[in-house]
């Protein structure tokens, strides 16, 4: 993975060292509420409801063991033994003291992590596959561009004072994890046959009050062009984006009102402009980035394929894990694992400091020392050996790590809601935990198979309901929590947005118009089709009787 | 009282001025021709044209300190139109952010009454150095020798 030269360092000793003077100054009264609020938050500082919420920036969600045990510390020194991995792959603390901040951001700084950029209307961290660099089926692997981009947009002097946030995803598989469909930028890298870097650019897509699958405005981009092409969509969004209203400020109401062809005909022209510019990357950069990432040096071993079915075949709870929580890694003998947090009673996400401690151990015992966050809020071991998975299984079974259910229903996405967060209009995490106690029969879940219920407590969307199988929605009708329902959506390479079904539905009925959905989802499939490809073949008028005739 | 803060090019510093706010009459964009001794105020935005070149002022006023189309619009006014004169921030000016407008080709700032707490080095000009290319350092760090150098030195 990436490492910090002096660099690097310097910069991020000396952000440290500026956003502890602009406490200070806060703290002193010389600045106020207003002023101070867009600088913390351009470090990842939020005034929440009950305290102030850190979020950290994992560098599109990677993280080396040092760096999970110091995310521990800071669990236990600074909040109440606990952090949160967001879905944009970042760790948030709920309960930091304002004034303790600056002393989290030095700790941070030790090991090469810091919160710059995670708030605020500025480029965020960039996100990408969890699986980047192990998958079987990865073409180019996105990590360095990602990193080409962080550093780009660190402090950027012209683009980190936009008309709202700004989200960057790169997908380098041939199936994308990374959601680049509902980005603001959206990109796709790869080779051609004469093995150049290319990229496919998308713009425009997202999720919130409008949500917007991205469209394709340039394709083939060579790599070296790649941060001039992105000053150039930049610079027209940050000129003509609207600022008079907050919900039309994203870049896909500008590439709506200006049309596709309008958009992109502008960022054309500029582009012109900047083709070849000294931002033009050098082969010898993209070596110097792309070295980080080499993959390690995998010792040869057994492929372990006869005694896992061995080990499958003796422990049916250690099989069920395998299936749902394992997935195929690029070198023989390989696995990647997904350790899920989605545990019934424990809020998507959340993770204490020996969780985290446990799992840093794991990467060191069973892998390269290296740890992923998965934007399903889940933690990724990249590189265990098959002969490995039982006896990691047992040790994450003991941490509550083991739960056999990534991409099942009780996966499920969810945002703070209105437990922690000011913006929410309804609380998220309750309605998780319903579902997860009322479906928690596993053979059932596994008969179900692949659903992705995701959950948003408000129309900011961080729980990403437009693009679950089935999307949750927290309303606010007349003071109560109120709840909507989509059907449809999906990320991914089929990317769709979800169709509301109807009126909303109060939290305690949550649980019973679930079974009701499922319950047609099962009498209407054909085959061995998945929820998705039952509601894409019947769509959503069977579904809506059902429920609707239930509840009268 | 505003408080006037100019780059020093012998010094390469930020220094607060006694000069204070120039008497300097500012006319907008529809008023202004170049033959007029008046120097330009822009909106930020407001759009380039060619003769704005030959402006002896260009101020950009933003609306609040946190709207970025000044800094686009400066960056232009430096690399697409060749200004090179006197290029001033007025309006919300924050000195906060002053760190990203001279990076963007300002070179003066108008900061408006009460914000004058806080004008040394480390607010005006926190780092010693930056990832990309800029209106004053033409060059992204992956260019430059001293990032060359360290490479290596991890």
């Amino acid at each position: 993975m990436y490492q910090y030269d002096q660099f690097d360092h310097q910069f991020v000793a000396e952000r440290v060292a500026n956003y502890r003077a602009q406490t200070g100054r806060f703290l002193a009264g010389e600045l106020s509420e207003e002023q101070f609020q867009h600088l913390r938050l351009r470090n990842g500082l939020y005034l929440q409801r009950l305290a102030p919420m850190l979020r950290v920036a994992v560098p599109y969600g990677t993280l080396s063991s040092l760096q999970l045990r110091a995310l521990a510390a800071i669990a236990r020194d600074f909040d109440r033994g606990y952090g949160h991995l967001s879905t944009r792959q970042n760790m948030q603390y709920n309960w930091p003291e304002l004034a303790d901040v600056p002393d989290i951001l030095e700790a941070l700084a030790k090991v090469e992590m810091h919160a710059i950029q995670t708030s605020g209307n500025c480029i965020r961290n960039v996100t990408t596959d969890q699986f980047a660099g192990v998958a079987a089926d990865e073409l180019l692997d996105p990590r360095p561009y990602c990193e080409i981009i962080r550093q780009w947009s660190t402090s950027h002097p012209e683009f980190d004072w936009l008309p709202r946030k700004f989200k960057i995803a790169v997908t380098g598989a041939r199936h994308d994890r990374a959601a680049v469909d509902v980005h603001d930028i959206g990109l796709h890298v790869y080779l051609d046959d004469n093995g150049e870097r290319l990229v496919d650019v998308k713009v425009g897509g997202g999720l919130g009050r409008t949500p917007v699958i991205g469209c394709v405005i340039r394709r083939g981009l060579p790599m070296i062009h790649l941060l001039t092409y992105l000053e150039a969509i930049m610079r027209v969004y940050n000129r003509y984006g609207r600022r008079d209203n907050k919900f039309k400020a994203r870049i896909k109401i500008l590439v709506r009102a200006m049309g596709e062809e309008g958009f992109r005909e502008k960022v054309d022209a500029e582009w012109s402009e900047l083709e070849g510019s000294p931002s033009t990357l050098t082969a010898e950069e993209i070596s110097r980035i792309e070295s980080f990432f080499e993959p390690p040096e995998y010792p040869k071993i057994d492929d372990g394929i006869a005694s896992l079915a061995q080990q499958r075949l003796e422990n049916p709870a250690f099989s069920r894990w395998v299936e749902h929580n394992v997935a195929p890694h690029k070198v023989s003998g390989y696995a990647v694992v997904t350790l899920s947090t989605k545990v019934t009673g424990v809020p998507p996400g959340d993770v204490t400091d020996r969780q985290m401690e446990a799992v840093a151990d794991w990467a060191d015992d069973y892998g390269f020392g290296e740890i992923r966050i998965a934007h399903e809020q889940n933690f990724v071991l990249p590189d265990v050996p098959v002969k490995s998975l039982y006896a990691l299984w047992e040790r994450a079974l003991q941490a509550q790590l083991a739960e056999p259910n990534v991409g099942l229903l009780t996966d499920i996405i969810c945002c703070p809601g209105g437990d922690y967060c000011s913006l929410a209009n309804a609380k998220s995490i309750p309605v998780a935990e319903a579902i997860q106690q009322r479906f928690d029969d596993y053979d059932y879940l596994h008969d179900l198979g692949p659903i992705d219920i995701n959950i948003s407590g408000c129309m900011n969307a961080c729980g990403h309901h437009h693009v679950g199988h089935i999307g949750i929605l927290g309303v606010d009708k007349k003071g109560q929590e109120f709840y909507q329902i989509s059907l449809g959506g999906s990320a991914g390479n089929d990317s769709a947005l979800g169709q509301i079904v109807g009126p909303s539905f109060s939290r305690a009925e949550m649980p019973d118009v679930l079974a009701i959905i499922l319950d047609v989802y099962v009498n209407l499939r054909a085959d061995d089709e998945t929820f998705l490809e039952t509601y894409r073949r019947v769509g959503i008028e069977p579904f809506k009787e059902r429920i609707y005739v239930s509840a009268d | 009282m505003s408080a006037l803060i100019e780059f020093d090019q012998v010094s390469g510093l930020l220094r607060g001025t006694e000069r204070g706010p120039v008497a300097l009459t500012l006319l907008a964009a529809e008023e202004w021709t170049p033959e007029s001794e008046a120097g330009l105020l822009l909106a930020v935005d407001d759009e380039l044209q060619p003769q704005f070149a030959n402006a002896s002022l260009i101020a950009v006023e933003f609306p609040s300190f946190h709207d970025g189309r000044g800094l686009s619009l400066a960056v232009l006014l430096r690399t697409r139109l060749g200004y090179t004169g006197e290029l001033r921030a007025v309006g919300d000016v924050h000195p906060d952010l002053i760190h990203y407008l001279r990076r963007c080709g300002f070179d003066s700032f108008l900061l408006p009454e009460g914000r004058q707490v806080g004008l040394e080095d480390a607010v005006l000009a926190p780092y010693s150095d930056y990832y990309q290319a800029s209106v004053v350092e033409p060059h992204p760090a992956f260019r430059r020798s001293r990032r060359i150098a360290h490479f290596g030195d991890r």
